[in-house]
Order: structure tokens, then C-alpha cells, then sequence
């Protein structure tokens, strides 16, 4: 089965913070897999920060608004949908792209300080997150045709993430509780999702909570890992940059807190899909190339999730 | 068709063609309601402004008995011949100020009301001044279009004394012994094979705990011998056409397989009947055979084959004495002709599979409340003794999680609350104690709704003396334990504000109502609008609770919305009651909004014909014209507005008095 002709293949690819800064091998995995699929995501120029919605819109909505719209401009002049690898970016650009289409009083509130700046929101664009176009236009057949090596035997504990998901009427989801589109994405690289405790919880990042109180946010992530170490996972699967600071830096500093050591390796979606469609683990940061300096990602080695993959296709 | 209609007498009094229009505007305070938000003085100084305005009157309650003798004696004395009241919406009070027009001996359409309540001092009651702007439009345009008002004579059509009861639940066939009682011939269907409805599968009834059974099916049966009462069950309404008094009605009458007249209900046939699938009377917590009755006291007590699952091996035919088996049994069309028709197709429960959290389906000792309704009954799946699904044992522990499906916001899920729900799982808790006195009970509720008669004595019951522990708190998710499969659930204790996991046995959910799942087809069929809720649409929710908007069609029970068993019995007596009063005079008088074609401008286009929505309108080929059956007409105006040579008008609704008010509401259109 092949990807329908009739899908939107060009976007623009909002970036964000968390992802570039901190962990490029994500935006690197991604590339790659959307290039197999010919869908082009382009660079969106002069992009800034979403900005994150908890730290942000919990201060000062009409700045949050401002920022996010200004940024949605860009897309409308690229006229292009805009692609997101990022909750966070995916939850702020959404719900502003949201409140600006649907609340008259906002929009001319807000265009008002966008004509500062010679801009003004049209309302053209849609939000997608990668995930969404994964699975919604291309569909999980279409990935698991190109699988080249199937990921038999890995558990995989799926972390999807608060933002993707709710609140729900703005998602493309649907009904929304308990959902499994992530897991049915796992699965169709050949690993198995498997179930744990509180799985729909959030990593403990989100709404500012880490910005503020580290330590109540590690916990969070504490108890998700848990519930996954429990469950005897091999890996987590996310589809969030900020999600994915806060469980492969925060097992660091778990370890530094509470002593407690977990050593699950932490696996943004895309490099999983590309891994098991014959990318290079080195190209996508599941690998080192050379001796990795001390402080850079990830965190936690990946290495014996690789081994268990190398084992289990020989 | 023959029309039944007449006309009343001629046109008499003020208000008889070829007079100058003499308006008076009669401005109601409607208490503070109006006259609390804009300066009725000024409206009334305005309103002396206009054009054809002879007098102004202020009063404050203009519906008052008072209030509507200031204008008959003006209607009496000659001062106005045209009359506008502007209050309220006329939806409630139209058909008033008609009735004070009639009685002062003037034509009751020479009468205009101006709604600047709803449409101006409820909505803008923030911005006197432009509220009074907007008033002064309201009362223009009304001027405006009574200047050109023309009396139009009522029609009267008989009412045939049949009536139609959709449904026969504990409502429908409240409304069909009502109504058979008055001698009025019945007409009962029902799309089960069996009467009674989601209350012949309850156990007991809160608050009194009488069985539900013995009270319902007692009902059942006088019904099923009513010589009045005509059942038909197995069958579904597929069209209907006609108006009030005069309805035209065909049934689709399912094939049971097994003729009705010759089947003794001997049993033999079940006996033999090699295939089992899953009880629906029974919640699928039972078995049935392909060949069933649902029930033991079903009425009509006779035997079905479900053709989905039957595989028509022919066991039952060999047994069968009376040889009622007939395979070769047809869909049978059945046309009626009635006079109202009253709709009381009731509820579903609703489905908590898709509400994830909760684990129903996935988890064995998780189930419904209707499903525990039939384990508490004495001739249910466990004979009225529940046990948890897993083990078939009886649980030590039990919660009731409220509001599933109800008060929620989430898709898929309702805002409302069903109102039954607090009630019984109360009933169903108190119920397993009586039982299990040792078991720990827990209720995970948001607010107790104990409003009957008797309910909130029951519930204190419930707390006080039955130990049924309430925990404040919506539940927000279970999990199993997958050892003993017991289910344990998450909430927060908003109370004590502070989570809290409480491991038990056995969950029952309370699932909440919701409207029918072929609501829409019921809806679109009777020409009945839903609310935002999916259910039917009274005519008024206080005052008109069992009309409808449609003539001559009435609503009860849970088709209106969630409601208990006296209730919904009570909205049962008086939608039996108005459709008897209807029928009882024989006859009624309907608005004459129709259509008038004039046959000297019409084209014979017929294009009219296609747009009809109601099939009003015919070519005669003899008399080379179209016309247009007055009774069929709703009066929505499409083929007027159709016409190309602008040979339709609808009466009321002239072009002439539609564009006086576009022109006086838009000065800059008419050049001003």
C-alpha cells in the first residue's frame, strides 16, 4: 500500500526550542523519514519561540497570543500548513491559530499589535503535529510497508504527552480517552507497546511545573518510570522534545534527587520509525559517531536498546 | 384527498376590507421586564409619530385581563381597527391577544405583534439607550406591516377519533389505556416483539420499592385485552403524511417467522432450537435461543424467530404442534388513517464502552446499571442474586460510579444529568445490602439529585441507615488488578479535597439516558424539531410539555427527555389528554398561513410542485391548474418565494406587507 496522492506534501517545519537546542538528532530523524515519505517540510524564516504555553499564556495571554499568531503569519505567507515535532509548539500554535479564527474580539485586539510589526493573521493555516499527518494522511499501513527492519521482541513503553491530546475538541483525535494511535504507530515498526500503569500521565514538564518546582515535576517523571521499569520496558516512545528533556536529562537528575537509577533509554517516535526503515542509527543520534562529549544528548545511552535490536535481528 | 376543512363566518366588525387603517399600539411594561430597561414614555411619544397610528397605550401587564379589556373597549368603540401589541415573544401570547381581537367581534389577524422582550430588553438590558432605539424599530416595523394586514377566515377540519401511540414503553401505553378508556380507538406500536418497554426489565422502583414487574405488567396485559387497543408489535413507522386530524400512516410490520394466530406459546420450539446468542431483554447477561420470547409475562405472549441468528435448520418446525412455523413469513405493510399521534419512543442507556477510562468492556466486573437491574431480578441472568462476572460470586464490595455519560462535556458524552441515575443506584445499593448486610458499598457521586416525592427521605435512608459510604467526587479512571480482577478506582474526595483509590469487588456504573439511537428518523418523520440535547422538542416547556409544534402530535416519557416513572407516566396522561381533546370536539381550527395561487399569472411551470416539502401542491391536467391544498400548506412560504411570474402569495405573509416592513426596518433601501 502507498501513501495517498491527494495528501498535503509541503509544509513548513516549526521547529521550537527544546527540540533544536537540545536535542537535534530529533529534528534529524524527522527530516529523514518525511524526505522518504516526499513530503517537504521548509525552513519557516524568522520563527521565535511558540511561545510554551505554560510558561507563557499562564502569565500573560494576550502576549502568548501575540507572539503565537506573529509566528502562524509567517506560515500564511509561506502558504503553507505549518508541521510540528513539538507538543508544546503544537498545543500553543494550535489553540492560538484557534482562538484567533473563532474569537473576533482577539483577532482585531491582536492584529492591532501585529500591524506593529506590518503583519496581520488571516486564518489560512492549519496546525499539524507530525504525528497527526503520520497517522491521519500517510496511515499506519503506509509506514509499516517501508519497515526494512521489523523491531521484533522490543518493548516499548509509548508516552504521549499532554498537550497532543487535550483539550480535545481543537485535536484531530476525536474521542480521546485512553487513545492508541501512538501505539498502533509503534507497532507498525514491528515493536510491541505495551501497557503501564498511568500511561496517559503527564512527564511531569509541562505548565511550568518544571520551570518552578523541579523537584515536584521530577517526581512526576519518577513515578512514570517507574511504572514503565515495572512493566519491563526497553525504551520510552514520545513525540515531544520537552517530554523527552524531562525523561532522558531528568533520569539524571532523578538519580541526583531521589538516588534512583532507571537507565531506560528515551526515543523520540521518528527515530524509531527510521531506525526500523534501514536509517542509520548514526545519522539519527541512536548511535554515536565519536566519543560523545559529556553534557550533550542523549543523556541516557540508547546503547542497550541497540544491542537488543541488533540481537534480535540476527 | 378529501379535504375536510370549512370556513368560519364571514368577516365581521372593525377591521372589514376597505377601511383606512387605524392602528393602536398597546406598549406592555411586562413589569420590569421591559419597562424596567427602556423609557416607555419616550417609546410611547415615538410610537404617536407613526404613520395609521390613532392611539398609544401603556399598561403593565397588557396579558392581564385589564390589560386586554383596554383593548377591546377600544376595538369596541371604533377608535382602532388594527392592533399591535409589543411585549413579548408571540409564541406565548399571540394566540391570547387573537382570542381578546375575536371576542371584541374584530378579525383576529388584524393583529401584530412586536417582541421587544426576548428581541431587545432581555438581550440588551445592559444598553438602555440603543435597547430603546431598537424598540422604536421593533414597533415601526409592526406599524408597518399591520397598515397592510388583510382579515384571513380560520379553517376547521374534522379530527378523526383514532389515534397513534409510537412506542409502548410504560408512557405509551399509559397514553393508549388513557386514551382507550375515552372510547377513542388506539392504535400501539411497538418495534419489540413485546410491550413494556425498559421498565419491564427493572426490578424494583425507588422510592416505594414495589416491584417494577408487578406494577407494569398488570398494565401490560389490560392494555394487550383492550378491545380498544389495537397492538401492533414487531413493527416500525416508516411514513407519515397528512395533518392534524387527518393523519395517513404506514407501518412496517417485521416478520415473526412464526404465525401469531396459531402459536399456543406451548415452548416446545425453544426446546430444540440449537442456537444461543446473547439476551438483549437481558443486557447480554443471558442467553436466548434463535426462536424467543423475551420475557416470560411478554405481551402478546408469542414466539419470534430472530432470522439474524436463526439458521433455519427446521427443528422447530418438526415440534411445532399448532404448525405456526412459517419460514416463508413477509414484511407486512400496514396503512392507517388517524386522527393525533403521539410519539413515546423513550430512551437508550447509554453505552459506556466508548468512555475508555472506565474499562468497560475490558474489565469483566465492570457493568452497567441496567445490567445490574436484571442480576437483581428475581427472573433475571442470576435469579436476583448479583454475583461479580468474573467469578460468579457475590461481591464483598461494590461502588456506584454516577454520571456516566451525563454531565460531562467530553465528546461523545452529555451535559445533562439523566435524573434517574442518583435515584437508582441508591435503590440497586440499598438492594444488595438488604441481601448482603456485611458488603461495603461506596457511591463516587457529584451532587445527590433526590428531588421526588419521597427521594430525598429515601437517600438519607440510603446514608444513615444502609451505610452506603458517599464519596464527593467524579471517578477518573479504573484499573484492574489483574490477580483477583478486583477494580480499583481513582477519584479525588473533593470533600476532604484528597485523592483517594478504593479497591472493590464489583463496579456498577450508572449510566445515564440518552435520546434513541434513530431519534433523528423519529424527529424528521413526525416534523418534530430535537433540542440541543437530541430529544424531542415540546411546544412550550412550561405550559405546552406534551405539544409539539406539529398540530395534532403530542410527546411522552423519555422521548422528551430523561425522566422517572412518574413522570413519565404523568406526561403520558396529558399527552393523552390533549390528543383527547382534540378529538373529543372532532374538530380544529388551523391557521390559515397557506399559499394562494393566482392560476391567471401562473406559467405552468410547475416548479413549485418539486419545492413543496409537504406534497400540497397538484397540476389538475383537466382544468389546466395548479393548486394548492390549503390543509397540506405549513405555510413556509418556498413556493412564494419560487415563482418566477409571482403567482404564489402566502397569506399573511404578502409580499406587499413583507416588503412595507423591509422598507420601513432598511430607510436606506427604500431611498430614505
Amino acid at each position: 500500500m502507498t501513501v495517498a496522492s491527494n495528501i498535503n506534501r509541503d509544509y513548513d517545519l516549526f521547529l521550537g526550542c527544546v527540540g533544536p537546542n537540545r536535542f537535534p538528532q530529533i529534528e534529524a530523524a524527522t527530516m529523514r523519514v518525511f524526505e522518504k515519505l516526499d513530503i517537504k517540510l521548509h525552513d519557516m524564516n524568522g520563527a521565535s519561540c511558540c511561545p510554551a504555553p505554560g510558561v507563557f499564556r499562564s502569565f500573560d495571554i494576550p502576549t502568548w497570543l501575540a507572539l503565537a499568531a506573529r509566528n502562524i503569519t509567517i506560515a500564511e505567507l509561506d502558504k503553507r500548513d505549518v508541521a510540528v515535532m513539538c507538543n508544546g509548539c503544537f498545543g500553543t500554535l494550535l489553540e492560538a491559530n484557534h482562538i484567533m479564527r473563532t474569537e473576533p474580539d482577539k483577532r482585531d485586539a491582536t492584529n492591532e499589535v501585529l500591524a506593529k510589526v506590518k503583519r496581520e493573521f488571516q486564518g489560512t493555516v492549519k496546525i499539524r503535529h507530525i504525528i497527526d499527518i503520520l497517522y491521519n494522511d500517510v496511515g499506519v499501513q503506509a509506514l509499516a510497508d517501508r519497515v526494512v527492519n521489523p523491531l521484533r521482541g522490543i518493548k516499548a513503553a509509548v508516552h504521549y504527552g499532554c498537550h497532543l491530546l487535550k483539550p480535545t475538541a481543537t485535536r484531530p483525535w476525536g474521542k480521546n480517552e485512553r487513545p492508541r494511535f501512538l501505539d498502533e504507530l509503534v507497532e507498525a515498526t514491528g515493536a510491541d507497546s505495551v501497557d503501564y500503569r498511568d500511561k496517559y500521565m503527564c512527564c511531569g514538564a509541562g505548565g511550568g511545573v518544571r520551570s518552578v518546582v523541579k523537584d515536584i515535576s521530577l517526581d512526576f517523571t519518577r513515578e512514570k518510570l517507574q511504572n514503565m521499569k515495572e512493566a519491563g520496558v526497553d525504551c520510552v516512545i514520545d513525540a515531544c522534545p520537552f517530554c523527552h528533556l524531562q525523561f532522558d536529562l531528568g533520569q539524571t537528575e532523578i538519580k541526583q534527587i531521589f538516588g534512583i537509577e532507571f537507565n531506560i533509554p528515551v526515543i523520540y517516535y521518528t527515530q524509531l520509525l527510521a531506525l526500523s526503515w534501514g536509517i542509520s542509527p548514526y545519522d539519527i543520534g541512536l548511535l554515536p559517531t565519536a566519543d560523545k562529549p559529556a553534557g550533550t544528548p542523549p543523556y541516557i545511552s540508547t546503547k542497550p536498546f541497540m544491542d537488543k535490536v541488533l540481537a534480535n535481528m540476527k | 384527498m378529501e379535504n375536510e376543512k370549512e370556513k368560519t363566518g364571514p368577516v365581521q366588525g372593525a377591521g372589514a376590507p376597505g377601511e383606512e387603517p387605524k392602528i393602536g399600539v398597546y406598549l406592555c411594561h411586562c413589569g420590569v421586564n421591559i419597562a424596567g430597561v427602556i423609557s416607555m414614555d419616550k417609546l410611547d411619544a415615538y410610537a404617536k409619530t407613526l404613520p395609521n397610528v390613532v392611539k398609544v397605550v401603556q399598561y403593565k401587564f397588557m396579558c392581564s385581563d385589564l390589560g386586554q379589556n383596554l383593548i377591546k373597549d377600544d376595538i369596541k368603540n371604533g377608535v382602532v381597527n388594527r392592533v399591535i401589541v409589543a411585549a413579548c415573544s408571540p409564541r406565548m401570547h399571540e394566540p391570547t391577544f387573537r382570542k381578546t381581537l375575536r371576542s371584541a367581534g374584530m378579525n383576529q389577524f388584524l393583529f401584530e405583534q412586536a417582541n421587544i422582550r426576548e428581541h431587545n430588553t432581555w438581550v440588551h438590558m445592559r444598553q438602555p439607550e440603543k435597547a430603546l432605539e431598537v424598540a422604536k424599530d421593533h414597533v415601526r416595523i409592526a406599524v408597518a406591516k399591520a397598515s397592510n394586514l388583510e382579515p384571513l377566515d380560520v379553517m376547521k377540519v374534522k379530527v378523526a377519533p383514532v389515534a397513534l401511540v409510537i412506542g409502548a414503553g410504560v408512557a405509551g401505553i399509559n397514553v393508549a389505556k388513557d386514551l382507550a378508556n375515552q372510547n377513542f380507538q388506539v392504535h400501539l406500536v411497538e418495534k419489540t416483539p413485546t410491550i413494556g418497554g425498559h421498565m419491564a426489565q427493572l426490578d424494583k422502583t425507588f422510592p416505594t420499592m414495589d416491584c417494577s414487574a408487578c406494577i407494569i405488567t398488570p398494565e401490560m396485559s389490560a392494555v394487550g385485552q383492550h378491545p380498544k387497543i389495537n397492538i401492533i408489535n414487531y413493527a416500525e413507522v416508516t411514513d407519515i403524511t397528512g395533518y392534524v386530524g387527518n393523519f395517513h400512516v404506514t407501518i412496517n410490520k417485521k416478520p415473526h417467522y412464526v404465525d401469531q394466530s396459531k402459536c399456543n406459546s406451548c415452548g416446545g420450539c425453544v426446546d430444540v432450537c440449537p442456537v444461543i446468542t446473547e439476551n438483549e431483554f437481558d443486557e447480554g447477561m443471558k442467553d436466548r435461543k434463535a426462536i424467543y420470547i423475551p420475557f416470560p409475562q411478554a405481551i402478546p405472549n408469542k414466539y419470534t424467530i430472530d432470522m439474524d441468528h436463526c439458521i433455519q435448520c427446521g427443528l422447530c418446525k418438526e415440534v411445532c404442534e399448532p404448525h405456526a412455523i412459517d419460514f416463508d413469513d413477509k414484511p407486512k405493510k400496514i396503512e392507517l388513517d388517524v386522527g393525533t399521534i403521539i410519539a413515546s419512543t423513550g430512551f437508550d442507556a447509554y453505552d459506556p464502552t466508548d468512555y475508555t477510562p472506565y474499562g468497560f468492556g475490558r474489565f469483566e466486573n465492570v457493568i452497567t446499571g441496567l445490567q445490574m437491574e436484571r442480576e437483581l431480578s428475581s427472573f433475571g441472568p442470576t435469579m436476583g442474586k448479583p454475583v461479580r462476572p468474573s467469578d460468579g460470586k457475590a461481591p464483598h464490595s461494590m461502588a456506584f460510579i454516577q454520571c456516566v455519560g451525563s454531565r460531562n462535556c467530553q465528546v461523545g458524552m452529555h451535559p445533562y444529568c439523566s435524573r434517574v441515575c442518583c435515584m437508582y443506584a441508591m435503590k440497586q445499593a440499598r438492594q444488595y445490602k438488604e441481601k448482603h448486610p456485611e458488603a461495603e458499598i461506596y457511591m463516587l457521586y457529584m451532587d445527590i439529585r433526590a428531588f421526588g416525592k419521597g427521594y430525598e427521605e429515601f437517600y438519607e435512608i440510603a446514608s444513615r441507615e444502609y451505610e452506603i459510604q458517599f464519596i464527593r467526587g467524579r471517578a477518573s479512571e479504573i484499573y484492574e488488578n489483574p490477580a483477583n480482577k478486583n477494580v480499583i478506582i481513582r477519584a479525588e474526595d473533593t470533600l476532604l479535597k484528597r485523592p483517594v483509590e478504593i479497591e472493590v469487588e464489583m463496579v456498577v456504573l450508572s449510566v445515564g439516558l440518552e435520546p434513541r439511537e434513530d431519534v433523528q428518523t423519529i424527529s424528521r418523520m413526525l416534523g418534530v424539531a430535537q433540542t440541543g440535547d437530541g430529544f424531542l422538542m415540546e411546544a412550550h416547556p412550561k405550559l405546552r410539555p406534551v405539544d409539539t409544534l406539529s398540530d395534532g402530535i403530542f410527546i411522552a416519557g423519555c422521548v422528551q427527555g430523561p425522566k422517572d416513572i412518574p413522570d413519565a407516566v404523568a406526561q403520558a396522561k396529558g399527552a393523552a389528554s390533549a390528543a383527547a381533546s382534540l378529538m373529543a370536539r372532532g374538530e380544529v381550527e388551523i391557521e390559515p398561513y397557506f399559499s394562494v395561487i393566482n392560476n391567471g399569472l401562473c406559467s405552468k411551470c410547475l416548479s413549485c410542485i418539486d419545492l413543496c416539502p409537504y406534497g400540497a401542491i397538484s397540476f389538475e391536467k383537466l382544468e389546466h391548474e395548479v393548486k394548492i391544498n390549503e390543509a397540506l400548506c405549513k405555510g413556509c412560504g418556498t413556493c412564494a418565494a419560487a415563482c418566477p411570474c409571482s403567482a404564489i402569495s402566502q397569506n399573511h405573509f404578502r409580499e406587499r406587507q413583507i416588503f412595507a416592513m423591509i422598507d420601513t426596518a432598511i430607510p436606506v433601501a427604500n431611498g430614505k
